[in-house]
Order: structure tokens, then C-alpha cells, then sequence
């Protein structure tokens, strides 16, 4: 597991601090965000990096713009996913159908909404640090969706997220950075380690 | 019920045969409940094909769902929990909500996706496909969906598999929701099962659908869900219930009923008993006879069999009216014995018809009613006279009858009238406008109009199959049929494109022909050319290139398949749904092609047309159509050849023209007014009509029969009026309550044969009588006295010089109250035995101990019981002598304070008549009788009647008086 290898962490946050943490990364919508998305996966030589916005328009609508290093569009409406790729035919399905992605979803735009209840309802939330350096852990409760994913980290500075890691089984995972953190200079090869110390920074 | 030893014997006896023979049927019997024995026989391929349709065909077992309540991600949760619970039924073959899960493709299928996908036929597996492919991939693993691809991809990169499962899915899918099917406005998610059982088992519809709520109320955690089932399967389990329900009410009901008809009616508990005798040995032997000679008794031959049981109560019941205290029972069973023979005869024969019909439910009918009604007319004849008590109430002295009957009788029955009835009856057949006989079949369903549309609209949501129209191609073998429907595929596509269907499903889309399959084969790269393609083609993805082992595995695995076969494939759970599209028979076999929302049928036939050899377009409803117009057809001329063969019986039986034709005219003008009735109400007939009409028909007969027979004497008329009275009433009881049921079918035949019932009570009793009454003198039926017959012969009216003996008997009766003679006499019908119309003197003008005077005016009476051919002859002038000979003799008696003994009259001397008829005279008739001699024994008198100072007859008769 990767939390033994995290920098320790100033105080654990005890649930009443973790609710005004949350609250407090609220954004107001609409809400545009960059992002840069490093896939990993047992499959691949090396992870896949993609970049592009992020739109969040409400609680059940996302967008995903990729602009590198190809144009694709996911557009996420209630429960139906649309995936717009150049050159290739239109395809949707359900959100049931992909659970990481129903993962990301509520996760993000729960804390998208400050909405520490929603949060609260499908995972079990793990706090720690303080305002100006802090690390949000989610567990999902559903038991489908944590055969798939197994934990999402969060973790930022002040009101901004700057990481948000989706970490899956059979050694895959998702990492986005968020924010000014999309534009951050990435070693190649970048590593999932040197991503976790990226990440948990504490300044910068 | 007497009480003597033996007929206590006798009725312990039956009554434990009945019990046994009741028991050992109940064992052995089953009720079998496929409707199909009620279609007729299948004559062409397409009428059997159509039968095959319905009870097996594929959109006949589908059970379209909808589940509501709840918002519609719940419902999709809960549509998925149901389906998967339901996946491991023993009852369904095939449950989908929509949700296409690759996990749900066993093993052995994933090996044949490159022979079964269409990649191959346009494809090659070579390095820049694979390529393309393999860059796809990995922008797929970028996206969000991408750990959805992630877990097969090493095996499948090409996703051959998801293609597959798309071809598979329906052309015209239903909305989707939640990835689950959903209707329209996304209320409702809908789901699809296929039971096992035929939708006409209704015994193993009712396990399936019980099944289907058990599982969604484990599955409803919450409570507040709905399901609703819909389908052929669950509408004949609906109307089994119903239909089950109502019986029972009906059966209470007429029993309750007829109990209080039999007490009120005959005022015994006794009789109550003794009635219900024939009627269980009909029910008992009509179930033995049905479950010898077929396998099962269909629930319908039951239920129909049971309400003609109305038809056997009518021969105790006149056994029980025409009893008296003169006669023995046996004797009076004896008397009516051809009657109802005749009765019994006619009504099987009628019946029997059906056994040609070509129908197996309507041969058990005919079966069980034969049996029946002859075990009913038997047991009448043969056992109940020896338990009926000889000495209840004679019904032949009620009053309340004779008035029935003489008001009966003095109702005008113009001839015009019935001629008038003939017309009108015709007219209204021939013009009113509309259809005369019912060719749907689904008009007969008592199935609620609103499931019905409820139905249709689900199926019309889900995209299944058109339960109307399909393609039916033979072939050989299984190949052949799938190269033919392959061959089909282009134009049923141009169809599809044209908009003259939405869509359609065959085999060929699930399993290609082994041609076209090892066609992919051969195209399949051998392990090494795959692998050098591939790692060409991983050069710049950013895959690893050891990560496809499993690929290029089952690539090779797949060069080495046989061609998937039809019978492989339905094994697999996958190949339910190919059960119903192809068919194996002994050396063919059937392919159907379904359609989904059909628009266009002419262009649909037109392809069918031009199609080639072997392709047949099959229209369920024609099939069906001409299906029922076939049997109906064959029925008809059926009921032709037994309407002669009765009218031969009754011809035979009553042998005099005019009386087959009284007997014959009520029953057939009732049928000519049941068809104008129904036809000028805008009722077309169905096969159930056609039961009722011959139904109506036989109890017409048989109550014509009867009033025919009872001749003359009134007190047989009023014992016959009361027979048939409380017959027709239990008749019209129990089919008045069929007619007040929720099933068509029933109603039908209730409210047939409840007016056909009403329509032959009145019109036997005006038709069999002629206006006044008969003569005594008429010929009676081969062998059987009439009971209380006068003379023996006709009487010559000139020549009356033999002795003609009389066989009267002038028993002291007690005298009702009549009409009584206001004089300071005694009303001379408490002198004499006569009563009623019979007493023919009026008023005693004077008497002394030698003679006596009378004068009287019946004689013009149209209701004297003397008259036939609307006349009174002169002949029954000696009746009028006798009558004041016996007033003489009883006001001699009562002067001296006697009772008047009886007397017999032995002969008639020296008669002489000066007139024909003496009903058109217009004064009073004056008689005179005046005593020659006065004896021990006996008495002789001499009579003179005379009109107006007119001698009309004179005479001698001489009476032996009885002590």
C-alpha cells in the first residue's frame, strides 16, 4: 500500500474540521478547471499523460475537455456518459457502467460542491493536516465500487485541490493534477512515487 | 320416497355405486387445460404452423415486465437485482433487463467471437489494423471509461467481443436508462422473460408467474415498488382464476337455487333427493365416459358439460310432475318412456354431431353429453320409479293449473301471426348490416380490453417481436436454413432502410453459416504472422508487448475451432433466444424470421412473394380466420345432417305430419328468432352461439314433445304444464346466471339459451295445442295409452248402434271448487265426478224420481274438451246424455240422504243423431234423461237432447253401478 510511503502529515483532523475543510474548497459554478491526467497501468510501458479543462456545471454535470496530445470530449449528463473523440464514431453509455468514473464523479463534484454530507454518504472520509497543507483519503463504502477502485486521495493546498489520485486495483491508477499544478513540469519518466512526493508537499 | 325395504335398497345402493364410480373417476382424472383442443384441426401448413405459434411460438412465452414507483436509478438497481436473481430459474429461459454484461458470455462462446464478429469478413488482422486498433485502446485507457476496457483487453484488443454482443442485441432496442431498459418517458424499466412452459399450460404459466412476485418482493426491499406482468402466459392464468371463481359461484348459486325451485315446486324434501339422483349418475357416467376414452377432460368440456346437466334434470322432474296416486310410478315412467326417449334421442343426436368436427374438446363434449344424458334418462326409467312414493298429490288436480292451462288455451294464436314472426325473423338476418358470424379468435378471448392495450403498448416499448406477422422459411438441415436466411439478409435490410419494418431477427444474425465461419477462419493468422504483426504494430503504442499473450492464444485457439453449430449455441444460455427462431422437426427444419413493428405488409408480402421456394409469409389472424371459418363450415353441415336425422327420429316416433310439425315448429321458430335476435343486436355468432342454438333447440324439442303428448286429458295437461313449467324455470335459472358472467364466452351461451328457453316455453304451449282442444278420437303414439282415453275409435255418426264400450271411470274424487250453477240445487259439479270445462250440464230445469231435464250452453263453448277440428260433433251428444243420467242418479241419492254410488257406463243402444255438430247452434241445448229401468246393480235410461224443440240425438244406456 502507498500510505506507509506518505510524508507524515501534521495532526490528524478529527471529523468536525474535516466538514469545515471540505466546506471550504466550494466553488461556485460554473467552475473551469485545467487539468493533466498520468495514467498508469499494468499494461503500459509508460503511464499515458493527457491535458485539457475541466467543467463543472452542477452536482450530475461534468465535462472533460482533453486538448493534448489529442481532442476528446467526455461529457457526463445525470447518469450518461458521451465520449467525443476526433476521428472516431460518438459512444455512450451508463454511468453504472464504469464505476471509477461514478467514483470520480460524486467524489469531485461533492467536494466541487462543499458538500461534505454527499461525501460522507459513499465513502469513508480520512482527514489530515491543517488549512494550509491537508489530505482528504476516500474509501468507497459501496461495495462494487471498491472492487475497482480502492482509494481516492486528495490533497491540496488551502481552498485549492491540487491532486487527485484514483488509486485502482491490479496496480493501476489515475493521477490529475489540478489547477496551477496541470502546468507543473513532469519528469520523463514520471513515476507514481515521485507524483506522491509532488504531491504532498507541503509548500510551493 | 317410499319407504319400503327394497327401494331403501335400492337408493343405498346407487347412491354408493355413484360414490365409487365418483371416486374411482376423481383418481384417474386430469383436467388438462390447452386450449387448443378447442381450435379445430389444422388442415394447411400455415394453419398448423399457426397452432404451433400459439402454444409454442416464440412471442407466446415472452412476459413483458415493467417495473414503477420509485425514481428511475432505483428502479434500474432494482430492475438488475431481479434479473440476476431470476438468472438461475428453472421456469425461464431467458431473462434480460437490456444490460449487455460481458461477464455473462460463458468461456467457451469467447473463444468463437472472431468466427461469429464481421471484423473478419472485411478485415484483416494485420499489423495497421492492429494498430489502429491498439492506439484507439490506449486513448480509451486514458478516458474515463478506461478501466472499464482495462481487465480484457490484454485477450481482446480488438474488442471482437463487444461487437458480438452488439449484433446480438435487438435491432429496434428499447429506450435505455441506467444502461437497463427503460419506456419512454423512463417511469417504468422494463424487463423480458421467456417461461418454459407453452403459454396455454396454464398450470405452469401460474408456477412462472407466481415465481416472478415471489422474487421481486425479495427483491423490492423498500415495499413500494410495483411489477406489473403482462403476456399471453399471464392473461391465461388471469382467466383461469376467474374463470375457476365464477364457476364456483354460478355452481353454489344453482344449486341453492334449484333446491328452493324443487321445495317450492313439489313441496318434498323427498323429491329434492330423488332428482338429484339422475343428475349426479349423468355427471358421474358423462366424466367416466370423457376420462376412458380421452387422455384429459379439458376444464371447458367440464365447465360446458355441466350446464347441459340443466337439459338432464328435466327428465325427473317429469317423472316427478306426472305422478299420481292412480297410476304406479312405473307405469307412469312406462307412459312417458317414448316421449322422453324421444327427447333424450334427439339431443344426443344434435351432440353427436360434434364428434365429426374435427375437434377434440368439442368430441369430448359430444361424449361426456351422450353419456350423460342417457344415464339421466335411464336411471328416470328404469331406477327412479321404484323409490318415488305412489301416493303424493296429484299436480293433474291443481286448479292454479287448469286456470294456467285455460287461460293458455283461450289465447288467440292467429295463423298470420307465426307467418308474420317468420318474415320479421328473416328480414332482420338478411338486412340488417353487419358481420354474421365472429371469425377473430381474440374476440373470443375474455381477456379485459385494457390489459389487452396494456400489453401492446409494453411489447410496442420493448421492440419484441410482432405477435402477427413472421416469415416461416424451410430447409433440411440447420445449415440450410441459416445459408437461406443469410441469402435473405440484404432485402430484409433494404425493408428495414425503407421503413416498411423497424426491424427483425433471425438464426443467421446469432450463428453465421460454417461456410462464412470457416471463411473467418481461414482468415485468422497463424501464431507467428500474429505476432509479428503485433509487435509491429505495439512499436509505438504505449503498451507493452508482452501484455497480448492471451491474445494471440486465443487467435490460435480459434484457427483450430470447429464452426460453432446451431445445437452448440443453444445450449449456452445464450441460445434460449435461438430456440425460437429455429426450429428442428423429424426431417426439416422451420426458421422463423420475426419482425419488429411491421408498416408496411404490402411491401412485406411482396417480398415474401418474391422470396423464392420455401418462404412462406405467415399472417397469424387470416391463418386463424380461415382456421375458424373452416370448422365453422364443417359444423354447419354437420348440424344440417343431424337436423334431418332428428327430424326422421321424431317423424318415426310420433308417425302423423301434423304432429311431427307441431312438435318441430316451436324449436325451429325459436332458432329463426335467436339468430334474428342476435344478428339484428349486432352480436356476430361464434362457435359458442352455434353450442347455445343447439342447446335451445333440444330443450324446445323436448318441451313440444311433451306438450304434444299430453293430449287430451287435462289433468295430464296441467301435470305436463307443471312439468315443463318447473323445468323451463331451473333451465332458465342457471342460464340466467351464466349470462350475468364477466367471460364472453359464457355470457354468450347464457343469454342464448336463457331467451331460446323463454321463446320455446311459450311458443311449444301455443303451437302444440291447437285453438280449442283435440278430439279423443285421434290415433296416439305407437303403443302408449293415453291416459284416460274415451273412445277407442272414431265414431261414425250415422250408424252408433254398437255397443262401444267406455272405459271412464267414475271415481269419487273430491271436487275443488268450480263453477258452480246458481241454483237452489247443489251446483251440479259437486253432482257429478266432471269438473271444470268437463262438466258439460249447466242447470237442472226439473227433476223427479223417473227424469230428469238440463239445459245447457256449453256446447258453443270453444274450451269444451270435446271439440277438435273446430267442432263440437254431434257424436258427444252421448256425453251430454251420460253426464245428466249421472246428476239424476246423485239427486236421487242425495234426496234420500246417500251418497251417489259410483257407476260405470257399459253401453249405448239405438243412438241415433239428426245434426253433424251442435257447437254452432245458437240456443240452449235441452237434455233429458229418463230412468226405463232401475235394478240391483244396474240402470237403464233413455236420453234425448234437443235444440230449439229440434231433436238433435237420441239413445239407450245402461250403467252398472259398483259397490
Amino acid at each position: 500500500m502507498l500510505l506507509p510511503t506518505l510524508a507524515p502529515m501534521a495532526a490528524q483532523l478529527d471529523a468536525a474540521d474535516a466538514k469545515t475543510l471540505i466546506s471550504q474548497l466550494a466553488k461556485p459554478t460554473p467552475a473551469t478547471i485545467d487539468f493533466s491526467e498520468i495514467r498508469f497501468s499494468p499494461l503500459l510501458k509508460q503511464p499515458l499523460i493527457v491535458s485539457g479543462t475541466l467543467g463543472y456545471q452542477g452536482s450530475t454535470s461534468l465535462d472533460r475537455h482533453v486538448t493534448r496530445p489529442y481532442r476528446e470530449t467526455t461529457e457526463i449528463r445525470g447518469d450518461s456518459v458521451l465520449v467525443r473523440r476526433e476521428g472516431e464514431p460518438e459512444r455512450s453509455f451508463g454511468l453504472k457502467r464504469a464505476p471509477e468514473l461514478q467514483g470520480l464523479l460524486s467524489a469531485f463534484t461533492s467536494l466541487l460542491a462543499g458538500d461534505h454530507a454527499a461525501v460522507e454518504r459513499e465513502f469513508t472520509i480520512d482527514a489530515a493536516g491543517d488549512s494550509s497543507a491537508w489530505r482528504i483519503l476516500l474509501a468507497p463504502r459501496d461495495a462494487r465500487l471498491s472492487r475497482r477502485v480502492k482509494l481516492i486521495r486528495i490533497e491540496g493546498r488551502n481552498d485549492a485541490p491540487r491532486c487527485f489520485s484514483i488509486i485502482g486495483d491490479n496496480n493501476g491508477a489515475s493521477v490529475m493534477l489540478l489547477g496551477a499544478t496541470a502546468h507543473a513540469e513532469l519528469p520523463k519518466p514520471v513515476t507514481r512515487e515521485w507524483l506522491e512526493r509532488f504531491c504532498s508537499q507541503p509548500n510551493e | 320416497m317410499k319407504r319400503t325395504a327394497p327401494a331403501i335398497a335400492l337408493l343405498l345402493g346407487w347412491a354408493l355405486a355413484l360414490l365409487a364410480l365418483g371416486w374411482y373417476v376423481q383418481k384417474d382424472l386430469v383436467v388438462g387445460t390447452d386450449l387448443r383442443l378447442f381450435l379445430p384441426s389444422p388442415t394447411t401448413p400455415e394453419q398448423r404452423l399457426l397452432l404451433d405459434e400459439i402454444g409454442e411460438g416464440p412471442a407466446s412465452r415472452v412476459l413483458v415486465m415493467a417495473i414503477d414507483g420509485a425514481a428511475a436509478e432505483t428502479l434500474a438497481d432494482s430492475s438488475r437485482a431481479f434479473a440476476s436473481a431470476l438468472s438461475e430459474s428453472k421456469s425461464f429461459r431467458l431473462v434480460t433487463n437490456g444490460e449487455m454484461s460481458l461477464d455473462a458470455v460463458p468461456d467457451e462462446l469467447l473463444g468463437y467471437r472472431f468466427l461469429l464478429s464481421p471484423t473478419l469478413d472485411s478485415q484483416a488482422l494485420d499489423s495497421k489494423f492492429l494498430h489502429d486498433q491498439l492506439q484507439t485502446r490506449a486513448r480509451d485507457l486514458a478516458s474515463p471509461a478506461g478501466a472499464m476496457l482495462e481487465s480484457f483487453l490484454p485477450r481482446d484488443p480488438t474488442l471482437e467481443l463487444l461487437k458480438v454482443l452488439q449484433n446480438w442485441q435487438p435491432m429496434q432496442e428499447p429506450h435505455r436508462l441506467y444502461d437497463v431498459w427503460f419506456d419512454a418517458d423512463g417511469k417504468r424499466a422494463l424487463l423480458i422473460a421467456e417461461t418454459v412452459a407453452p403459454a396455454f399450460d396454464p398450470d405452469r404459466q401460474r408456477a412462472a408467474i407466481d415465481e416472478l412476485q415471489q422474487t421481486f418482493r425479495s427483491v423490492d426491499t423498500s415495499g413500494q415498488l410495483h411489477l406489473t406482468v403482462s403476456g399471453p402466459g399471464s392473461f391465461s392464468v388471469l382467466m383461469e382464476k376467474r374463470t375457476r371463481g365464477e364457476a364456483q359461484a354460478l355452481g353454489t348459486a344453482a344449486t341453492v337455487g334449484m333446491i328452493i325451485l324443487l321445495l317450492i315446486a313439489y313441496r318434498s324434501i323427498g323429491s329434492v333427493i330423488l332428482s338429484s339422483l339422475p343428475l349426479a349418475s349423468a355427471g358421474v357416467a358423462g366424466l367416466l365416459a370423457v376420462s376412458l376414452l380421452f387422455d384429459a377432460v379439458h376444464g371447458i368440456t367440464l365447465a360446458f358439460g355441466f350446464t347441459l346437466i340443466g337439459v338432464a334434470q328435466d327428465y325427473p322432474l317429469h317423472l316427478l310432475s306426472h305422478e299420481r296416486p292412480g297410476s304406479s310410478p312405473l307405469q307412469s315412467a312406462r307412459s312417458l318412456w317414448p316421449t322422453l326417449a324421444t327427447g333424450v334421442a334427439s339431443t344426443c343426436i344434435a351432440y353427436a354431431t360434434f364428434l365429426f368436427s374435427g375437434v377434440v374438446g368439442l368430441a369430448q363434449l359430444a361424449c361426456f353429453t351422450v353419456a350423460s344424458l342417457a344415464a339421466a334418462g335411464l336411471s328416470t326409467r328404469f331406477l327412479l320409479p321404484r323409490l318415488i312414493d305412489p301416493s303424493g298429490r296429484d299436480l293433474g288436480d291443481s286448479e292454479f293449473l287448469g286456470r294456467l292451462w285455460r287461460r293458455i288455451a283461450s289465447l288467440p294464436r292467429p295463423r298470420w301471426a307465426g307467418v308474420v314472426l317468420v318474415i320479421l325473423c328473416v328480414a332482420i338476418t338478411a338486412l340488417v348490416p353487419g358481420p354474421m358470424w365472429e371469425n377473430d379468435l381474440s374476440k373470443l378471448t375474455p381477456v379485459p380490453h385494457d390489459l389487452l392495450m396494456r400489453d401492446q403498448e409494453l411489447r410496442a416499448q420493448l421492440g419484441t417481436p410482432d405477435l402477427r406477422y413472421m416469415l416461416v422459411i424451410e430447409a433440411p438441415n440447420d445449415e440450410a436454413a441459416l445459408t437461406r436466411l443469410q441469402s435473405l439478409d440484404p432485402q430484409l435490410e433494404r425493408l428495414k432502410q425503407r421503413g416498411a419494418i423497424s426491424g427483425y431477427d433471425h438464426a443467421a444474425r446469432y450463428v453465421p453459416t460454417a461456410d462464412r465461419q470457416i471463411a473467418r477462419q481461414k482468415k485468422l493468422p497463424d501464431a507467428a504472422t500474429l505476432q509479428q504483426s503485433l509487435d509491429r504494430a505495439l512499436a509505438d503504442t504505449p503498451f507493452r508487448s508482452d501484455v497480448f499473450e492471451p491474445f494471440i492464444r486465443d487467435v490460435e485457439q480459434a484457427r483450430k475451432l470447429p464452426p460453432l453449430s446451431v445445437h452448440a449455441l443453444r445450449q449456452s444460455p445464450l441460445g434460449s433466444g435461438l430456440d425460437m427462431l429455429l426450429t428442428e422437426h423429424e426431417n426439416k427444419v422451420t426458421a422463423l424470421v420475426t419482425f419488429a413493428g411491421v408498416n408496411d405488409t404490402a411491401a412485406l408480402q411482396q417480398f415474401a412473394s418474391s422470396a423464392g421456394p420455401g418462404v412462406l409469409l405467415l399472417d397469424l389472424k387470416s391463418a386463424s380466420e380461415s382456421l375458424v371459418e373452416q370448422q365453422r363450415t364443417r359444423l354447419l353441415w354437420s348440424l344440417g345432417a343431424a337436423a334431418l336425422l332428428l327430424i326422421g327420429v321424431i317423424a318415426i316416433s310420433l308417425r302423423d305430419r301434423r304432429r311431427v310439425l307441431r312438435v318441430l315448429a316451436p324449436m325451429a321458430l325459436t332458432t329463426l328468432i335467436l339468430i334474428a335476435t342476435l344478428h339484428g343486436a349486432g352480436v356476430p355468432m361464434t362457435l359458442f352461439h352455434l353450442i347455445a342454438l343447439i342447446l335451445a333447440a333440444g330443450l324446445g324439442l323436448d318441451y313440444a314433445l311433451f306438450f304434444e303428448h299430453a293430449a287430451e286429458d287435462p289433468h295430464e295437461q296441467r301435470r305436463t304444464l307443471h312439468a315443463v313449467l318447473v323445468c323451463s324455470c331451473s333451465t332458465l335459472m342457471v342460464f340466467a346466471l351464466l349470462a350475468a358472467s364477466n367471460l364472453p364466452v359464457l355470457r354468450a351461451i347464457g343469454l342464448t339459451v336463457s331467451l331460446g328457453v323463454i321463446s320455446n316455453f311459450l311458443l311449444a304451449l301455443l303451437l302444440t295445442r291447437e285453438t280449442g282442444t283435440g278430439t279423443p278420437a285421434l290415433p296416439v303414439a305407437a303403443g302408449t295409452p293415453a291416459p284416460g282415453s274415451n273412445l277407442a275409435e272414431p265414431v261414425d255418426t250415422k250408424r252408433l248402434s254398437a255397443q262401444v264400450p267406455t272405459s271412464e271411470r267414475h271415481d269419487q274424487r273430491p271436487s275443488l271448487a268450480a263453477t258452480s250453477t246458481d241454483q237452489e240445487q247443489p251446483p251440479i259439479s259437486s253432482l257429478v265426478p266432471h269438473q271444470g270445462s268437463m262438466c258439460l250440464l249447466e242447470r237442472v230445469i226439473d227433476w223427479n224420481d223417473d227424469s230428469i231435464r238440463i239445459e245447457t250452453d256449453t256446447h258453443r263453448s270453444p274450451s269444451n274438451p270435446l271439440r277438435s277440428d273446430q267442432q263440437l260433433r254431434a257424436v258427444h251428444l252421448c256425453e251430454y246424455g251420460a253426464q245428466a243420467m249421472a246428476v239424476h242418479g246423485a239427486l236421487k241419492s242425495r234426496s234420500r240422504g246417500e251418497t251417489a254410488a259410483p257407476g260405470m257406463l257399459v253401453s249405448l243402444r239405438s243412438v241415433s243423431f239428426h245434426c253433424d255438430r251442435i257447437d254452432d247452434l245458437k240456443e240452449s241445448l235441452r237434455v233429458e234423461a229418463t230412468c226405463l229401468q232401475a235394478g240391483a246393480g244396474s240402470l237403464q235410461y233413455s236420453f234425448r237432447i234437443s235444440h230449439a224443440g229440434a231433436l238433435l240425438a237420441e239413445g239407450r244406456a245402461a250403467v252398472v253401478l259398483e259397490r
